[in-house]
């Protein structure tokens, strides 16, 4: 009521009302799907899912406040198994290092597979400006990356294209005539991934986790790429967020168990890769060298902060499934790599110096608690988006879409200006309230009748109830 | 400083501040089992049941799978040495080929290869670099048939993860290679088999 000014529309709001609504039914039905069957197979196959979800939140915190540790062990297991670790602080170092790898190897091609830590860091923009190629071997990732594009979900990165796009995608490609079939797209996506299979100098993946103990980078997909990007290339190379390490083998009995559940509804996705080395001579098919670039990214700077759960994700997107603002915005509309509740955290810690870009991200939320509810880590994303909300406060981040509330401030900090309003306010009564130049205002009172004021009549009503005693009659009543 | 020890130094000040670290919490073997593993009396019988859930055709002898792989129309398959005596049981009835090139890969429709065991819980498949000697050779052609020990059955995912082998690729595979990303439409075979056999001896 105190708002006088035209309200303006949040940024995702924006996104939310230029959403096609086809766009915005297909992100809504395959999310509200995916959400359904992942309720329904862990209430099928757990008794207390809920207590294993918070297990596997402990495992993750435990391992982040001892990231030092087991980030050490999990190098010096690879190294003791051949593989190269290297580091990388920020973006720029990870994509060299990287076209270092290649380049001293004279690699001119290579083959992706999905990894959200490449999409921070660039990493096909990079190769390209230095004369690689390379190819996203995902179905979708592949898509994404012929139209320029960028992922709209964590797990279903086209979750925003119909059939007939991808079809007009195909054509321009010159991978045959327009044909929507679904079946026909992902055959001749087969046909010719596999030439660039082949051809691949190196291939890139990104990891799920590793263990500690015995430096086991774990890839899940459904399609078989990551293996793909394996099977026939000379060099592997695997980029790998710092937060991904966890103790050991046997925690990933409960992480590996929640995340095909939570992430598509499967109780397993069909490929669990797990991958420790180079080839050796008494097991001489994979790639000859294995490389593993650990990339920072302002990860140690979100460790630092007061928002550090985050860095417990497993990247399901479950979060974004069951969140009502993800489902009308999309993708798109968080204008960052991370998406929906999850993207919403993250991504202003992220940004860095950027913060404020992204700062109007953690107010997208009713804090309805959804997100949290299904974290198959337990992330408390409610609490950690009004952290963020307090940081943009507290960093002066200008706020559309907050009524200005310096008036109710003025009010509720001044007894004499309170108590002067609450005997005034019965004038509210005798007003034309529907007529007042407030937006929405006018046409939320066509429907409904505000209640008769009883402001200011607290105090007196409070009094009146404290009886000779000081005691209230509720009290009295109950101590007899 | 170069990155490694920025990162490093970055971790430890980041939490050197804490009161105290989240101790490691207790993960008991078989936590993360599903709940009905107890009443599954036999390891065999439950992974054909899930095996067969996810796509996975199973088999418990070599006269079905030859007559499921002429179904198919499969013409070339191969099989490693490593299958043993296997091979043996195939030619004649189809072409087989001993050793896989890449050259090969669009010709052979079907791969035969040991598996390193299974678990029973998820129906899955595990392979790993000894047992199959090519990555590529399990992977490529449209058919993929893993030959399984009953013996080497594990009961759940827990199980197989405490008994991991010194291998640097093992890969759980569980069903055909699949994706829904046009449409959330299910399809069969993006860059994996098709079609996903087991013969369990």
């Amino acid at each position: 009521m105190r708002c006088t000014t035209v309200m303006a529309k949040q940024l995702i709001d924006t996104y939310a009302a230029e959403l096609p609504s086809t766009v915005q039914q297909a992100v809504h039905q395959s999310t509200a799907t995916t959400t359904a069957k992942r309720y329904q197979l862990l209430g099928d196959d757990y008794a207390d899912a809920d207590s294993l979800r918070k297990l596997a939140g402990a495992i993750r915190q435990h391992a982040l406040e001892h990231l030092d540790t087991y980030l050490e062990q999990a190098e010096e297991s690879l190294a003791a198994r051949g593989a190269e670790v290297h580091y990388a602080v920020t973006p720029e170092e990870a994509c060299r290092t990287v076209t270092g790898i290649l380049q001293s190897a004279g690699i001119t091609k290579v083959v992706k597979s999905k990894s959200m830590v490449t999409e921070e860091i660039h990493l096909n923009d990079y190769l390209a400006k230095h004369g690689i190629e390379s190819v996203e071997s995902d179905l979708g990732e592949y898509i994404v990356q012929i139209d320029g594009d960028h992922p709209s979900h964590i797990v279903r990165p086209i979750i925003h294209k119909t059939r007939g796009d991808i079809a007009r995608s195909f054509e321009r490609e010159g991978l045959g005539d327009y044909n929507d079939d679904p079946e026909t797209i992902t055959r001749r996506a087969r046909k010719f991934m596999r030439a660039k299979y082949l051809e691949a100098g190196a291939g890139i993946t990104g990891a799920n986790f590793v263990t500690a103990d015995t430096g086991r980078l774990v890839l899940v997909t459904n399609e078989g790429n990551s293996r793909f990007c394996l099977a026939p290339s000379k060099i592997h190379i695997a980029i790998v967020g710092i937060e991904k390490v966890v103790p050991s083998d046997a925690d990933l009995a409960v992480l590996l168990n929640l995340l095909g559940r939570s992430a598509t509804g499967q109780q397993l996705t069909v490929y669990t890769e797990f991958i420790n080395g180079p080839r050796r001579k008494d097991r001489p098919s994979g790639p000859e060298q294995m490389h593993v670039v650990f990339v920072d990214n302002r990860r140690t700077q979100v460790l630092a902060s007061d928002c550090k759960e985050i860095l417990r994700c497993i990247r399901c997107g479950a979060c974004l499934n069951v969140c009502p603002v993800y489902r009308q915005a999309s993708g798109h509309a968080y204008r960052s790599v991370y998406p929906g509740p999850v993207g919403a955290v993250l991504s202003p810690l992220l940004a860095g110096d950027k913060f404020k870009e992204l700062a109007d991200l953690p107010k997208a939320s009713s804090l309805c608690g959804a997100c949290n509810e299904v974290c198959p880590v337990d992330i408390p994303i409610p609490d950690l988006l009004l952290r963020l909300r307090h940081r943009a406060h507290e960093e002066h981040v200008p706020s559309p879409g907050t009524p200005p509330m310096e008036g109710f401030a003025l009010l509720g900090t001044h007894p004499l200006i309170w108590r002067a309003a609450m005997t005034f306010g019965a004038a509210k009564d005798y007003l034309p309230l529907d007529r007042l130049p407030v937006p929405y205002l006018g046409s939320w009172l066509k429907k409904r009748t505000l209640p008769k004021w009883r402001g200011g009549k607290f105090r007196t009503w409070m009094k009146s109830r404290n009886g000779k005693n000081g005691n209230t009659e509720v009290n009295g009543a109950a101590s007899n | 400083m170069n990155a490694r020890e920025q990162i490093f130094s970055g971790i430890r000040n980041a939490l050197a501040p804490l009161p105290e670290r989240a101790p490691r919490p207790e993960v008991p073997h078989g936590v993360a089992d599903a709940q009905w593993l107890a009443d599954e009396a036999d390891n065999v019988a439950l992974f054909v049941k899930r095996a067969t859930a996810v796509g996975t055709k199973c088999f418990s002898s070599v006269s079905d799978c030859l007559s499921w792989l002429f179904e198919q129309q499969t013409r070339k398959i191969f099989i490693p040495d490593s299958s043993g005596e296997f091979a043996a049981k195939f030619v004649g009835f189809l072409e087989v080929v001993r050793n896989y090139s890449r050259d090969q890969v669009d010709e052979i429709d079907a791969s035969l290869t040991p598996a390193a065991g299974a678990i029973a819980e998820s129906g899955t498949i595990i392979l790993t670099d000894e047992s199959t000697p090519d990555r590529l050779a399990a992977l490529a052609p449209w058919t993929h048939i893993a030959v399984v020990r009953k013996d080497e059955i594990h009961r759940s995912m827990a199980d197989a993860l405490a008994a991991m082998p010194d291998d640097p690729n093992i890969i759980w595979v569980t069903g055909p290679s699949k994706t829904a990303d046009v449409e959330g439409i299910l399809i069969q075979g993006v860059h994996g088999p098709g079609v996903q056999g087991c013969l369990l001896v």
